[in-house]
């Protein structure tokens, strides 16, 4: 038997460890990691020295994926096998990004998720799978860059999100993490990402606003710092609307000029690529040569800024709404941060320049700030910076609500709601006997249910048999820090936990990502078995870290001695039993500590707000 | 469960003291928001985050002058202000039909300018409502009771006017399309 490491009190049990963490920004046209070292933020580089990696991923007939620059050489030679802009189909259904011409019609397909797919070869892909690639690539790359040895890992990691992303397309963006075998430490928003990167350096308190225009989504939000806390005060966007709006155009002209025929899907995708290269040139010349199939010609920044002034105006209606939700007046904007790449459009600075009335903040390059805030904040939240202040209050961006009679949408939990926050519904039984129930969830601002995102069918079943009326349904809604959704439903007068089936609209159930994750590890490298046991040896000794830390912290003054030993006990039990092999095993361990830290961990949230009060009323004095 | 007034240690009154509400907030939320516990066992992690639901929750009602309100006179006479309420001031429905109407007539124009001085107009008579109301509260030092029916009927004109300035920003939404 293995002999226990007792520490002397008041000692940690382990020498601080330095944990590696990195912030990834998963963009609609590139995706980015980067990573705290020696106390710097950078973005990570690969080994041709490139930061930004295309968010294009390329699936050869013998099964071979690239991803990035490499994949990118197969877009005009092999489009129907190279899937670019991915995060567009992320958590929406076919009929929704039909009209996306990134995508031809023979290329998406539909799948058992609800979310559309791409057909490659004999085999379909789904949107989340394809994302998991390119985040294997970025992680690997940190693993490289960061010199973590074979077999070990990145400890955690932060993804962003854009903040408009309703709950369908964040939940893809955590399945495709978990399918890559990444840990998720938090989603935040890419807004908030940026206000962190932009803040540590100004230290400024205030109102920001940020301005987030990328490949494929725009969003602003609305944020006040204060002693150290971010707090979203509201957001808004779009999100499907987007830089790639602004090549579109442009490749439209294009098109226009050279008479291509309309369904010459090469042609366009070559129009596409020389579309960002003009807008890309009209940032720092007046006018630009083009030369496209058979025409050749000038196109002025007068000619396509004509062309994306209505885009552009969209997102000052929406920067208009979400100040107004925010309860404040353009005037009360300190300072505007401008995010993603398509900001470097001249027009876009010139246009928010006059609506804000103030020159935007431009310097922190666009396309890696949202990247370094958030490895900045995955840094904090793996415990590197145990003395930091920093903290994000973040805001639920798209209102909750439930299907009713007639196909109405009743809101449970409006948007800009600071997060996490629970609401709970009652309900009632409408014929003798009936023992289960339906929840259509939906998120969106309007007021009928086809106009909105339908997010889940929740059906609840066991409910115990009453007679029509009599039974009281609590339905509780719970939306957790990473803004994802939670339904729990329990029968109030008989106590019975009703049982939830939920049905996502479009998205992967649990045991579809657990299939993926299982058929993405490639067997003959690896052994399914020894990694799941490896992932539960990891979380059994995260488990006893974190309550061994809880114990020594306050322990003693917030326990009996009874209740004390009785963690300690599980804690040891878990210990001894974790260097086994049997999963089973540890899992049960696992959860013996956790039912005996239940009350331990709610008293201490007690006592940390008794202790936050205390110093409040101090400062006043 | 504490109330909302307890949960952030603040006496249960109807003035508020906004900056301290939110420093207080923030106080709290540094010691049991999530993002302390995201390397925490699966405990801690479940109960930062309904510590901290709890706490958003009832900051969402302080800072609503009319949740505020509802929690204070639940708080003091058992009444749930939540409910349905009949309002028979007929001052008060003859207002409510005037401004609906000159909403309706500010729309049809797509008049923006008309639009933000009524928005402005009903923010005054917000601030007044808020300030009667309070007047209410600080009667029951006085008379030792509350009028639950006068004050419900206070609070329902306070959340009309909320829902008109809802309206009028839907409103200069539709016209800028």
């Amino acid at each position: 038997m293995a002999l226990l490491q007792i520490a002397e009190p008041g000692q940690s049990t382990k020498p601080h460890e330095h944990k590696y963490a990195a912030g990834i920004d998963l963009g609609t046209t590139n995706s980015l990691i980067a990573t705290v070292r020696s106390g710097v933020a950078e973005t990570l580089a690969d080994l041709e020295g490139n930061h930004l990696l295309p968010s294009i991923v390329h699936y050869a007939k013998d099964g071979t994926v690239s991803v990035g620059n490499s994949a990118k050489l197969f877009q005009c030679s092999d489009p129907e096998n190279t899937v670019s802009s991915v995060k567009r189909l992320m958590g929406r259904g076919l009929a929704d990004v039909q009209a996306i011409k990134e995508f031809s019609a023979n290329q998406l397909t539909a799948s058992g998720s609800g979310m559309p797919a791409v057909q490659i070869f004999e085999d379909i892909k789904n949107p989340v799978e394809i994302s998991a690639e390119i985040l294997k690539v970025l992680a690997q790359r940190a693993e490289n860059a960061l010199g973590i040895q074979e077999g070990d890992e990145l400890g955690g990691v932060v993804i962003t999100v854009p903040a408009y992303f309703d709950d369908a397309q964040r939940q893809a963006t955590k399945d495709a993490a978990q399918i890559a075998g990444l840990n998720v430490l938090r989603l935040i928003n890419e807004p908030t990402a940026a206000a962190v990167a932009y803040g540590l350096d100004t230290g400024n308190e205030g109102i920001h606003a940020i301005y987030d225009l990328g490949g494929g989504t725009f969003d602003i939000s609305i944020l006040r710092l204060e002693k150290g806390v971010y707090e979203v005060l509201a957001t808004g966007g779009d999100s499907a609307l987007g830089g790639d709006d602004f090549d579109r155009i442009i490749a439209g002209l294009l098109v226009e000029k050279a008479n291509v025929e309309h369904d010459d899907r090469q042609a366009y995708q070559m129009a596409m690529l020389k579309a960002r290269e003009v807008k890309e040139s009209l940032t720092d010349n007046e006018s630009v040569d083009v030369q496209f199939m058979h025409w050749e010609g000038q196109i002025s920044r007068e000619q396509i800024n004509e062309l994306m002034s209505p885009i552009i105006d969209k997102t000052l209606l929406a920067c208009r709404r979400t100040i107004k939700d925010a309860g404040l007046k353009p005037a009360d904007i300190k300072e505007i941060v401008m995010v993603g790449g398509s900001t470097r459009v001249p027009l876009v600075q010139e246009k928010v320049g006059q609506y804000f009335k103030q020159e935007p903040l431009t310097s922190i390059d666009p396309d890696r700030v949202v990247a370094i805030g958030a490895a900045i904040q995955a840094d904090i939240l793996i415990g590197n910076k145990s003395n930091d202040q920093l903290l994000l209050l973040d805001v639920l961006p798209l209102s909750l609500g439930v299907e009713t009679m007639g196909g109405l949408v009743e809101k449970i939990i409006p948007r800009n709601t600071p997060i996490p926050i629970a609401r709970a519904q009652e309900f009632t039984t409408f014929k003798d006997g009936q023992t289960a129930m339906a929840i259509h969830v939906i998120q969106g601002e309007r007021e009928l249910v086809d106009d909105c995102r339908s997010l889940a069918r929740f059906e609840l079943r066991g409910i115990p048999p009453m007679v029509a009326g009599a039974a009281r349904i609590k339905v509780t809604y719970q939306v957790d820090a990473d803004g994802l959704l939670n339904v729990f439903a329990v029968e109030t007068t008989s106590g019975v936990q009703a049982e939830i089936q939920v049905k996502p609209s479009y998205g992967l159930t649990d045991s579809q990502v657990t299939e993926m994750l299982k058929s993405s590890i490639d067997k003959a490298e690896e052994d399914m078995q020894l990694r799941m046991l490896r992932e539960e040896q990891v979380e059994a000794s995260r488990v006893v870290e974190a309550v061994r830390a809880a114990l020594e912290d306050n322990g003693q003054a917030l326990l009996s001695e009874e209740e004390f030993d009785a963690i300690e006990s599980a804690v040891q039990q878990l210990e001894i039993i974790a260097q086994g092999t049997d999963i089973e095993a540890i899992k049960s361990a696992i959860k013996m500590v956790d039912a005996n830290s239940q009350e331990f961990a709610s008293r201490r949230m007690e006592a940390s707000i008794a202790k936050a009060l205390v110093g409040n009323e101090i400062d006043e004095i | 469960m504490k109330n909302p007034f307890e949960l952030f240690g603040l006496e249960p009154n109807f003035l508020l003291n906004e900056p301290e509400l939110s420093q207080k907030l923030r106080n709290m939320l540094q010691a049991v928001h999530p993002d302390r516990f995201a390397s925490g066992s699966d405990q801690e992690q479940l109960a930062a985050m309904q510590k901290t639901t709890q706490i958003n929750d009832a900051y969402g009602i302080l800072k609503s002058p009319v949740r505020r309100a509802q929690a204070l006179l639940q708080l003091k006479t058992g009444v749930d202000g939540t409910g349905e309420v009949t309002v028979k001031d007929p001052m008060f429905l003859m207002q409510q039909l005037e401004l609906r109407e000159e909403l309706e007539i500010l729309s049809d124009k797509k008049d923006m300018n008309g639009l933000l001085a009524f928005a402005e107009e009903i923010e005054s008579m917000e601030k007044k409502q808020i300030a009667n109301i309070n007047d209410f509260f600080q009667q029951e030092d006085e008379n030792h009771a509350l009028d639950s029916d006068k004050i419900l009927t206070e609070i329902y004109k306070l959340q009309f006017l909320r829902k008109t300035l809802i309206d009028i920003e839907a409103a200069e939404e539709k016209i800028l399309g």
